[in-house]
């Protein structure tokens, strides 16, 4: 279907505070070129404000239009044709706000035209704040304000479904758009009652389980509450029952007339304990007294043995006692003959001791004298050598050292090779004849051979002759005089006279030395040390010794003791003493083993004496006593007593053992304590049954059963509408998701077909490449040499001529829908290259010849070669500038 | 002499599922029901009402039941002898008691086995239950009482007559020939909610207003006369007021149904009817949709009760149904999903089905906005 703008005008909207007027606009296409700040977005704005924006609506968008600082009513008007067909539009916003439509029929206003304007372009009504552009129909897609044209993007609903009832019968498949589109928003409405969107419980399942789980505790607690109560009921009649159980125990008389009984019988049987009682002291009696004479029977008898024993052993002491004393006295005379032999070899040996002693105090005196007469000798040699040391040492200091000999011989040989040069350098001359007429430098010449050593004069009578000898022979005299005068000094430093005698001293100091050592070993030969005199070994301790010895020494006269002699006599002295030493030991010993043999005799002796007389004196007490005369009798009748009684208590016993006061004690004590008890329970069990009864009276008004039983079922209830619910809950999911899977999947059948019809376009541009559509038909990805591009990755160039393409792709198919289409571009291209900008304005132009296409420019320049039908907005209305 | 047998009042019952109106108005009329009873009574110059037990619903009711009930009674001339059943058996400190301290001189309660004169030679050998449930036959004692000088013995008891076809545990058993054994002129029995006779001389009177829907004769009392030496002369009277029917219809489209639906409205009151319907049967899914509609707006609005159990009617998408929606694209699309969905069975399988039914509901509901 065709459409086509052919003027529209625009007043008090945004920028154009005045009016603004664009006509003639043609058919194919119309370039409006506007300069920067002319308001060029305003235009499309106000465009769709005219066809699209209710005329009563005051959204944000709507007071939007009011410009600035003014309180007017935007205006926009516009003349278009509608397959051929003239109709004229006007609408005012806001104040004074009117929609007005002129066509074939006539003129129609406000709502009506509204909707009849909807109806002319496919629209719907729009209830956003801000303008939604889907809502618009095919042209919400193919008027692309500036911001819009850059990204590729899905067409809105009511394009996707044109194109999809297009589509239809080609894919074998109907989307069902409108009856699709209420039954989904019945169920969907019917879906919010049960499930968030994000598929939560809430609302009526969310009641129903709440109403479930309290009619569920309610239930719960007034069973509870109940069976507190039949609780309360079942105790009551047990505790009757036991009451009842119990009353008749205590009406019972069985225990009272028991009681009655045994104590009657506990008082036999405190009698019969009484006299079991007396008849066991009256036997134990008995057993003391026959126990107390037997026991002195026993002991008159013991003490009679005892007695002869005694003196038995008495007697026999007394005998062995006396052939003890007897060799006592033996012993006891040998020891004091062996006490005397010992104290006179003692004193025997005393006197040899003291003789020997003396001897060897004189025989040590002659040592010492002789020894100091020796040292003396010595330290008189030891003055002569000390003499004869000190003239060798005198002798050996004279010794040159080595160094300086070889230093003197080295002078020596330097003027011997000196002179062996000056030698050499000489002019000898020799005379022979008459040498009466020579002279020598002024000095008689001698025949024979002369040396000279510098130029000399000879005299030749008159003739003088000077003979020089050569300059080095000068030179050599020069230095061996040197050398002389070097060694000379050597010479006197040293004290000799030439090197023969320094060598001679030399000798001399050298065997001195010898000297010296063959002396210091003859002095130290000559002072040893001597033990006998104190003295220690060397000359210092001899000369010290010597300087020191007392002028006494020698006065002990010269006698001479015989110690082998006394030595002999002490040590006979010594053996004698031994012996006697020994005798009178063994006799103390024989006198010591005699005094032992007697002492336990003796005391043997005193103790049976003493047993004898205690033995004695029992047996004598005894027999003393009054008793003893009738003892045996006496024991006899005793015996006789002890048996009779011994039957007398054994029957008192089974009379006893037949009453067990203990036992009688026991149940009585047993039945007080039972009728006690049961009082006891009985209080306890009348105030149990007040209290339940209290409960029963209160709690049973109550009417808890009914409430019990009203309470489950409201539960049960509760709890099938829950199932209910929750089935209906489900179903509208499932119903919900399976409508949701099934769309999905039939507007995927939908994609191929629109990629095909999209793909010559396209193909202009990037050649050979492949197309991939989501499910809303948006252009997704393009496929090129087999790799997959995501439009979002494209150059912004590209997206926006991409998304230019489909447009006019899906203008096309719109159009072939009997859509009304044409196409308003708001500064399109402007990240186009040359080239693409090229093709895009040949692809442009072609689609004029199919559509009106209106675009809005700043750049002149860009699109000067595109033939078409130029406005220049800014020229036409040169208020708005 | 005549009496009136009546049994199993089951005051206080609660009725919980059912809307509160509904609810109301099925507690009002157990109420109602004594006052039929006593006017009745009075009709038929009747002095006493023997009641055979269950008296009330449960043992601990709500004072406002008790209060009612003995109102109820005491608004009428003749004599009331209450016997204590399964539900609101006897015992200490329990529910009789409290009904004893209101109860006027027409109420007696007859919570002792012991034999009562009520006219000169005329007794009564009540067989009051203080359990909940008792293994013996509580009439058992009949035997033994003794009723000086009487013309007339009437057994008062509530249980089952042993191998009454009860296939419930057995409990409160009563001795199938005990009026005779018992030497009594007439047994008066309660526990079973119809009237019944089990022989000449014992009879059940069944609930005066039914309470559920039972496949028995109920909502009635039985008048009864008795003649020394001669077999006692029944006859049932009607005293309730609601029905509570149960059927089960077979239908497979929906004219069938509606000659069913409109048979049965010709027949019943509808305000007075509660009825319990199951559907079986393999309908088309627009004809089930159809019958399923017709239910719930028309016949629910107009019983006074509906329970529909309609899983047995098959609602199968007819090829027109398919058609029809396959002309809808997504929503053919939809319904194919949802029958393969269906096919596979399981659990799924229902929710399925019920989604499918939903569909065709908000498809068709387009059709007719």
């Amino acid at each position: 279907m065709s459409f086509v703008i052919r003027r529209f005008s625009v007043n008090g909207f945004r920028k154009f505070r005045t009016p603004l007027v664009v006509d003639g606009l043609t058919n194919g296409l119309n370039i409006i070129i506007e300069p920067n700040e002319t308001g060029k977005s305003t235009v499309l704005d106000a465009l769709r404000a005219a066809f699209f924006v209710r005329y009563n609506a005051s959204t944000q968008l709507v007071k939007s239009y009011v410009p600035h600082g003014e309180a007017i009513g935007p205006e926009v008007s516009a003349d278009f044709e509608l397959n051929h067909v003239a109709w004229s539009l006007r609408k005012q916003f806001l104040k004074s706000k009117a929609i007005e439509l002129t066509g074939p029929q006539g003129r129609t206003q406000g709502e009506e035209a509204e909707v009849q304007l909807n109806t002319l372009l496919g629209s719907v009504r729009d209830t956003s704040r801000n303008g939604d552009t889907a809502t618009h129909g095919a042209l919400g897609l193919l008027w692309v304000a500036q911001t819009e044209a850059l990204a590729v993007s899905a067409p809105g609903q009511i394009v996707r479904d044109s194109i999809t009832s297009m589509l239809e019968a080609e894919v074998g498949a109907i989307m069902g758009g409108e009856s699709y589109q209420k039954v989904r928003k019945r169920i969907d409405t019917q879906y919010d009652l049960y499930w968030t969107p994000t598929g939560q419980k809430r609302g009526r399942q969310t009641e129903a389980l709440a109403h479930a789980e309290a009619t569920q505790t309610a239930a719960q607690k007034a069973e509870e509450r109940l069976t507190q109560l039949e609780h309360s009921f079942t105790a009551l009649e047990t505790t009757r029952t036991q009451l009842k159980v119990l009353q008749r125990e205590m009406a019972d008389t069985t225990d009272s007339q028991t009681r009655k009984d045994l104590l009657t019988e506990l008082e036999t049987a405190r009698a019969a304990a009484q006299i079991l009682t007396t008849r066991k002291a009256e036997l134990d009696t008995l057993h003391a007294r026959l126990s107390t004479l037997e026991d002195l029977q026993q002991r008159h008898t013991a003490a009679v043995t005892a007695q002869t024993n005694a003196n038995a052993r008495l007697a026999e002491t007394r005998a062995r006692h006396a052939l003890v004393a007897e060799a006592r006295a033996t012993a006891n005379q040998k020891a004091q003959t062996a006490r005397t032999a010992c104290e006179q070899a003692r004193t025997a040996r005393q006197a040899a001791q003291t003789a020997l002693r003396m001897g060897e105090e004189l025989t040590r005196h002659n040592q010492r004298r002789t020894a100091i007469q020796a040292a003396c000798t010595r330290h008189d040699t030891l003055v002569d050598l000390e003499r004869a040391l000190h003239t060798a040492q005198a002798q050996a200091r004279t010794a040159i050292p080595a160094t300086q000999l070889a230093a003197l011989e080295g002078l020596e040989r330097a003027v011997a090779e000196a002179q062996a040069i000056a030698k050499a350098g000489e002019t000898r001359i020799t005379l022979s004849g008459t040498t009466t007429d020579i002279t020598i430098d002024g000095a008689p010449a001698q025949p024979g051979e002369l040396t000279l050593t510098h130029p000399t004069w000879v005299r030749l009578g008159q003739a003088e002759i000077l003979i020089s000898p050569p300059a080095t022979a000068t030179h050599a005299q020069t230095e061996l005089a040197a050398a002389r005068t070097k060694r000379q000094q050597a010479l006197d430093d040293l004290g000799v006279p030439d090197s023969a005698a320094a060598r001679a001293r030399n000798e001399a100091a050298h065997d001195a030395s010898t000297t010296l050592r063959m002396l210091a070993v003859q002095i130290t030969a000559a002072t040893p040390a001597d033990e006998r005199i104190s003295l220690a070994a060397g000359p210092e301790a001899l000369k010290l010794f010597v300087r020191e010895l007392d002028a006494t020494w020698n006065s002990t006269p010269d006698t001479q003791p015989n110690i082998p002699a006394l030595t002999t006599a002490r040590d006979e002295a010594e053996t004698a003493y031994a012996r006697a030493e020994g005798t009178l030991a063994s006799a103390l010993e024989a006198l010591r083993r005699a005094d032992d043999d007697a002492l336990p005799l003796a005391s043997a002796e005193a103790a049976t004496t003493s047993d004898v007389k205690h033995a004695t004196q029992t047996v004598e007490s005894i027999e003393a006593r009054p008793e003893w005369p009738e003892l045996t009798e006496t024991l006899r009748r005793l015996r006789h007593d002890i048996t009779q009684a011994a039957v007398t208590l054994e029957q008192a016993t089974r009379n006893a053992a037949t009453h067990d006061t203990a036992a009688i004690t026991r149940r009585i004590e047993a039945i007080e304590a039972r009728a006690k008890s049961a009082a006891e329970a009985r209080t306890r069990l009348e105030t149990d049954i007040a209290r339940l009864e209290g409960i029963i009276e209160t709690e049973g008004g109550q009417g808890l059963a009914e409430r019990a039983a009203t309470a489950r079922e409201e539960a049960q209830t509760a709890q099938i509408k829950l199932n209910q619910v929750t089935a209906e809950a489900d179903m509208l999911k499932l119903l919900r998701d399976t409508l949701e899977t099934a769309r999905n999947e039939t507007s995927a059948k939908f994609v191929g077909p629109v990629a095909r019809r999209m793909q010559p376009y396209i193909g202009r541009l990037l050649p050979g490449c492949d197309l991939g559509f989501s499910e809303d038909l948006a252009l997704e990805k393009i496929t090129r040499a087999g790799s997959d591009e995501v439009c979002t990755s494209l150059s912004r160039g590209t997206q926006e001529q991409l998304a230019l393409l489909t447009r006019i792709a899906f203008a096309d198919m719109l159009q072939e829908q009997g859509k009304p289409v044409s196409l308003i571009l708001d500064d399109p291209l402007v990240y186009s290259d040359d080239t693409r900008l090229d093709l895009m304005t040949d692809i442009i132009t072609e689609a004029a010849t199919r559509m009106q296409v209106i675009l809005l420019t700043c750049r002149d320049r860009a699109f000067r070669h595109v033939a078409g039908n130029r406005i220049i907005l800014g020229q036409s209305s040169p208020q708005t500038a | 002499m005549k009496i009136i047998h009546s049994a199993d009042w089951q005051l206080g019952k609660p009725f919980a599922r059912f809307a509160p109106t509904v609810r109301a108005a099925l507690t009002e009329a157990r109420f109602d029901a004594i006052d039929t009873i006593g006017a009745a009574a009075a009709q038929a110059g009747v002095q006493h009402v023997l009641v055979a037990g269950d008296v009330f619903d449960t043992e601990g009711p709500e004072d406002r039941t008790i209060v009612q009930a003995l109102s109820r009674m005491n608004r009428h001339a003749c004599r009331w002898w209450l016997l204590p059943g399964n539900h609101d058996f006897a015992r200490n400190g329990g529910l009789w008691d409290r009904v004893r301290s209101r109860a006027g001189a027409g109420v007696r309660v007859l919570t002792d086995a012991a034999p009562v004169e009520i006219e000169p030679g005329v007794w009564i050998l009540p067989a009051p239950l203080i359990h909940r449930h008792t293994l013996n036959d509580p009439t058992h004692a009949f035997e033994q009482m003794q009723t000086p000088g009487a013309t007339l013995r009437i057994g008062l008891a509530h249980g089952s007559i042993r191998d009454f076809g009860s296939q419930m545990e057995s409990q409160n058993q009563i001795a199938p020939d005990r009026a005779q054994r018992a030497n009594l002129d007439y047994l008066a029995l309660g526990d079973w909610h119809g009237a019944l006779r089990v022989n000449s001389r014992t009879w059940y009177s069944g609930t005066p207003e039914t309470d559920r829907f039972h496949s028995a004769e109920t909502g009635h009392v039985l008048m009864v006369d008795i003649q020394p030496g001669q077999e006692p002369t029944v006859t049932p009277l009607r005293t309730g007021r609601f029905t509570w029917l149960v059927r089960d219809w077979l239908t497979n489209d929906l004219p069938a149904f509606t000659i069913e639906c409109d048979q049965f409205l010709a027949q019943t009151d509808p305000s007075t009817t509660l009825l319990q319907l199951s559907l079986a049967g393999i309908a088309s899914m627009s004809d089930r949709i159809a019958i399923l509609g017709r239910l719930e707006n028309d016949i629910d609005h107009r019983l006074r009760y509906l329970d529909v159990r309609a899983d047995d009617l098959v609602g199968r998408p007819s090829p027109d149904d398919m058609a029809a929606l396959a002309m809808e694209g997504v929503l053919g699309a939809a319904a194919t999903s949802l029958e393969a969905r269906i096919a596979q069975g399981g659990q799924d399988a229902a929710t399925a089905k019920r989604a499918l039914e939903r569909l065709f509901i908000e498809y068709n509901r387009e059709d007719t906005v």
